[in-house]
């Protein structure tokens, strides 16, 4: 589901957990990062050598959670805010999350904002504990956040103040065809859909077929914007393979230039 | 005629490494940008870059351009910047022909690097020509480099790194999103930044597209669907959102037209973003004189069209005959960054695509 | 649909030749013609070209040539029953004299046009500036005009004859190359293409640029040559500019579309004589440098793109029509030097004529090929 949604499963996000014992036992960094990407900043931050050296660029991050201190260089430095700052045993109540935090206003020490789980639900409220800017590293703060002990593994995410539910009403059924031929095409020559489907139907199947016949391409932009668009419809429509579709010609100028500028020269004639 | 070693064209990050690198090397370079300011996409990039040390990992793009930049300062003796300098024409004999400012000029260099980036692909849809319909990066450069909020409420279609990225960018910028679909079963872009959207309750909704935007003079709302494995319309699946923005963010398709009018040979490579430059291991094409590097060789991160910039820049200049004591390991280092950072499952597709357009194994 | 085995007719170029041509033996009854084209129809010096048609010429072949097909022009939608629009705008041409030698040559063409019924009259600077008034008058010192000269859509016009060529039963093989041409006791037996063979007993070369590789194929080095032609358009504006604008002295021809972009077009003397179709920096200058002198406002346009494409030329820059006569069945209708677009009508019922062997609407048996080596030319001196 992870990459569909966008929401890391609960199984990915367990696994990276430490064990109860060291959970218990002081601040910790966890890192969400589940994609093998070619990153690898949070090894070189590391002050205490507890994100290990990768093999390979492209490796998940491991960490060596005996000598992780939580103390947040990791968070800071993560340029895919994938890390966060737990500190489970904050107090004999509450725990705390730090959460890397791109936004403004920043909030301030001891206002209550609203905490938010991995797929944006409101979960609980909370109370900042600390902004720290990090302007050395970026500029992405880290707040840190008061929280229930059993929710701190959940939130991920703050807000300020109460925003819209986003809303996805389901409108009534669209009986009109998904591209009707009035859809423009090539924007410089003002051509639609149709047009360039009524000429595909009389056997032009190439992009420079349709230019001379339509002006398809023809305009400022020379098909920047829509040859691929009309070698689309062109594959759609004939069952021919995109690259077996000719592109058609390339010729300067890549933008229009006045003509008066061109005057002269002579001298390299 | 302007004459110089290596034209670049292209100012975002593998332009800017490869004329320090050619540079670095004692050649002469003419750098031609043809936006106001150097970084390319760089600019907008308000994000922490991936990749490792040597990459700028975990520094903001924004900032990786201005450190760039500030490196190619520091040689003015051998790098010469253009920037509103577009390029034209790629010719037969060689000349580059360029708009700077409301100046044509001509250019003739030995060697041409060609680091043009690529361009946002689109879509067709029912009144996709309504205002309120952008590219990710215009909406990036409307936020990040003008300051000013598309709108209210943007529904993101594409759920690839930039749709990732820029649906949070969004998010701090104060609009919100309504959701961000994606015609793929799964999403594209890494899941580090899926996550930090979605927990700032952004709904990311696979299997799905945009199907028609509604409204008056500008969007009102736009209407979505789900695709079957097909990747057909489910019919009965409509669903209608309230938005006055949408955001496309398909993907790229690299921005070859020079190659093209130049006579590289190019190839249809769907895991590199569509038709590529055939090129060898120095980033050379199949025309002697045209280098290339960045999203122009296959659509990659930042951090791999550095290296392949620094790359393309060495090996221009070894070409010509510059020679520094490290030149050689320079170009080793290069191979070994790239092949590092392909070497994951994220990069499997880059290598498969690479392997189709390689001239030498 | 499998590619047909055998063929009455091979004609060998889709381009507004080739499918005039194939229209017009059609339309007289012949039937199993098939026409080869290597990429798609109109994708040659067809769809490169200018598309302009006059009647303003120095000779009197070219002028009855050029006056037949002008009628057809007038009505070709009716013809050829097309369902689009060829958009023959009969602007006029404006022909300007850069020299007195030319202005007193151009009296003289008009005499003879007149003559052959063509409207054409001479003009002073002032009266040329009447019907161009953007144009420098001070650049020329007099021009000749007709106004039933003008321009086509040359994509449209070449759609359609292909279309009414193919309701007559025309098959177009289209991204079939032709790989070799088969003769046998000097006599044409078939094609091998890439599609495969093709049995036919008859081929006309209607290859454009590549007429001459084409004639090596069967065996005859055809006294031919190309060299590409370039070509720019701008984005449309107003109209503003009805007739196309030429000056032989300056080998340029500018010309405002319908559709509102101004296109023009430059020959270079010293253009090397090879298959080239790419463009060049130095084209755009040259271009625009005279453009800019002659017609100054239009300076303020902007140019879209630039191309290129191949003239077929000879020795007198006029076409090859007729039979080659050691080899039987084989055909030419090539080397058209740059007019093949305006002379494709009368090409198809000419040439048709001479293969049907009936009576020829206009004598054009001294272009045949064996006047190279009879040393009879006929060289015209009004040509682009």
């Amino acid at each position: 589901m992870y990459l569909k949604t966008g929401v890391a499963d609960k199984e990915l996000v367990s696994n990276a957990l430490p064990t109860e014992e060291r959970r218990a036992s002081g601040p910790y960094a966890i890192i969400e990062c589940f994609q093998e990407i070619p990153c690898n900043p949070c090894t070189e931050i590391c002050p205490f050598g507890s994100i290990l050296p990768m093999d390979d660029i492209n490796d998940l991050p491991r960490m060596d959670y005996d000598t992780c201190t939580g103390c947040g260089l990791c968070a800071a430095i993560c340029p895919g805010l994938a890390i966060f700052i737990i500190n489970e045993s904050y107090s004999d109540t509450v725990a705390s999350v730090g959460i890397p935090y791109e936004f403004v206003p920043l909030p301030q020490k001891g206002d209550v904002v609203k905490m938010m789980d991995r797929a944006g639900e409101f979960v609980t409220d909370g109370k900042v504990l600390r902004v720290v800017p990090n302007k050395k590293y970026e500029n992405t703060p880290v707040v840190t956040v008061e929280v229930p002990k059993d929710k701190v593994n959940e939130v991920r995410f703050l807000q300020l103040k109460q925003e819209a539910e986003v809303a996805m009403p389901t409108a009534d059924p669209n009986d009109e065809e998904n591209l009707p031929d009035t859809t423009i095409i090539c924007r410089c020559e003002n051509i639609t859909v149709g047009e360039v489907r009524k000429m595909i139907d009389q056997g032009y199947d190439d992009f420079d077929e349709l230019k001379r016949l339509i002006r398809t391409g023809m305009g400022p932009c020379q098909g920047r914007t829509c040859r691929h668009l009309i070698m689309q419809e062109i594959s759609r429509k004939t069952g021919k393979k995109f690259e077996d579709i000719e592109l058609g010609a390339f010729r300067p100028p890549t933008k229009p230039i006045q003509l008066e500028q061109l005057i002269g020269g002579k001298e390299d004639v | 005629m302007r004459e110089v070693d290596i034209a670049i064209v292209g100012g975002g990050p593998a332009g800017l490494m490869a004329a320090d690198a050619a540079a670095t090397n004692g050649a002469s370079v003419l750098l031609l940008e043809r936006d106001g300011h150097l970084g390319g996409q760089l600019v907008k990039q308000t994000h922490k870059f991936f990749g490792s040390e040597k990459q700028y990992a975990s520094v903001r793009g924004v900032k990786i351009a201005t450190i760039l930049e500030e490196k190619l300062q520091g040689m003015s003796d051998l790098v010469e910047i253009w920037t509103d300098a577009t390029a034209l024409g790629l010719y037969e004999d060689g000349v580059l022909t360029v708009e700077k400012g409301k100046e044509f000029v001509k250019i003739k260099p030995k060697r041409i690097i060609v680091a043009t980036g690529a361009s946002e692909k689109f879509l067709t849809f029912v009144n996709n020509d309504l205002p309120g319909i952008y590219g990710a990066g215009a909406v990036q450069t409307l936020m990040n480099v003008n300051g000013v909020r598309p709108g209210q409420r943007v529904l993101m279609v594409g759920a690839g790194n930039i749709g990732l990225i820029v649906s949070y960018q969004l998010l701090q910028a104060g609009v919100e999103v309504a959701a961000i679909i994606d015609a793929a079963p799964t999403i594209g872009g890494y899941l580090v930044h899926a996550s930090k959207i979605r927990r700032a309750g952004v709904p990311i909704i696979t299997s799905h597209t945009v199907t028609r935007a509604y409204g008056k003079e500008a969007v009102e709302g736009a209407t979505i669907v789900a695709l079957d494995e097909k990747w057909q319309p489910l019919p009965g699946t409509e669903q209608e959102l309230d938005v006055d923005v949408i955001c496309i963010s398909v993907g790229l398709s690299p921005l070859a037209e020079l190659l093209w009018q130049a006579g590289c040979e190019m190839r249809y490579v769907p895991q590199l973003g569509g038709h590529v430059p055939v090129r060898d291991h120095h980033l050379k094409t199949t025309v002697d004189e045209v280098y290339i590097a960045g999203d122009l060789t296959g659509i990659e991160e930042a951090s791999s069209a550095m290296v392949e910039g620094r790359l393309a820049g060495l090996a221009a200049a070894s070409s010509l005959g510059f020679k520094s004591d490290s030149l050689e390991a320079d170009i080793l280092d290069c191979k070994e960054q790239l092949k590092s950072l392909r070497s994951g499952p994220v990069g499997d597709h880059i290598n498969q695509g690479m392997a189709q357009v390689m001239l030498d194994k | 649909m499998s590619n047909p085995k055998t063929a009455n007719v091979v004609i060998i170029g889709g381009g507004i030749s080739g499918v005039a041509i194939a229209w017009n033996l059609a339309k007289k009854g012949v039937k199993d013609i098939v026409i080869l084209e290597k990429k798609t129809v109109c994708s040659g010096a067809t769809g490169r070209c200018g598309a302009g048609i006059r009647m303003q010429w120095g000779a009197e072949q070219n002028c009855l040539l050029a006056k037949m097909s002008v009628e057809f022009f007038e009505n070709a939608n009716e013809i050829l029953e097309y369902d689009r629009d060829v958009e023959f705008d009969q602007g006029g041409y404006l022909i300007v004299a850069g020299n007195e030698k030319e202005n007193e040559q151009f009296k003289k063409n008009i005499a003879l046009q007149n003559s052959l019924g063509i409207p054409s009259k001479h003009l002073t600077p002032q009266e040329a500036k009447e019907i161009v008034p953007h144009m420098d008058e001070t650049q020329i010192v007099g021009a000749t005009f007709c106004q039933k000269d003008g321009h086509l859509n040359p994509f449209n016009t070449t759609e359609a004859f292909a279309k009414a060529a193919e309701r007559l039963g025309v098959k177009i093989l289209k991204k079939t190359k032709v790989t070799g041409i088969d003769v046998k006791n000097d006599k044409i037996v078939g094609v091998e293409t890439t599609g495969g063979y093709i049995s036919t007993p008859l081929v006309i070369n209607a290859a454009g640029g590549w007429a001459q590789e084409v004639g090596k194929m069967a065996g005859v080095d055809l006294p031919l040559y190309s060299e590409r032609h370039q070509i720019l358009v701008t984005e449309p504006v107003e109209l503003i500019q009805d007739p196309m604008y030429m000056a032989f002295s300056l080998n340029i021809y500018i010309q405002q579309t319908p559709h509102g972009s101004f296109i023009m077009g430059r020959s270079n003397p010293e253009e090397p004589r090879d298959l080239r179709q790419t463009s060049s920096w130095q084209f755009l200058h040259e271009m625009i440098n005279t453009c800019t002198t002659l017609l100054p406002p239009l300076r303020k346009l902007n140019l879209v793109r630039q191309w290129a494409g191949l003239y077929n030329m000879t020795e007198d820059a006029q076409p090859i029509y007729g039979k080659v006569d050691n080899v039987e069945g084989f055909w030419l209708a090539c080397g058209y030097s740059g007019h093949g677009f305006m002379l494709a009508p009368a090409t198809g019922i000419l040439l048709t004529e001479m293969i049907l062997g009936e009576p020829l609407s206009i004598d054009i048996t001294n272009l045949d090929l064996g006047r190279f080596e009879r040393g009879e030319l006929c060289f015209e001196t009004s040509v682009v």
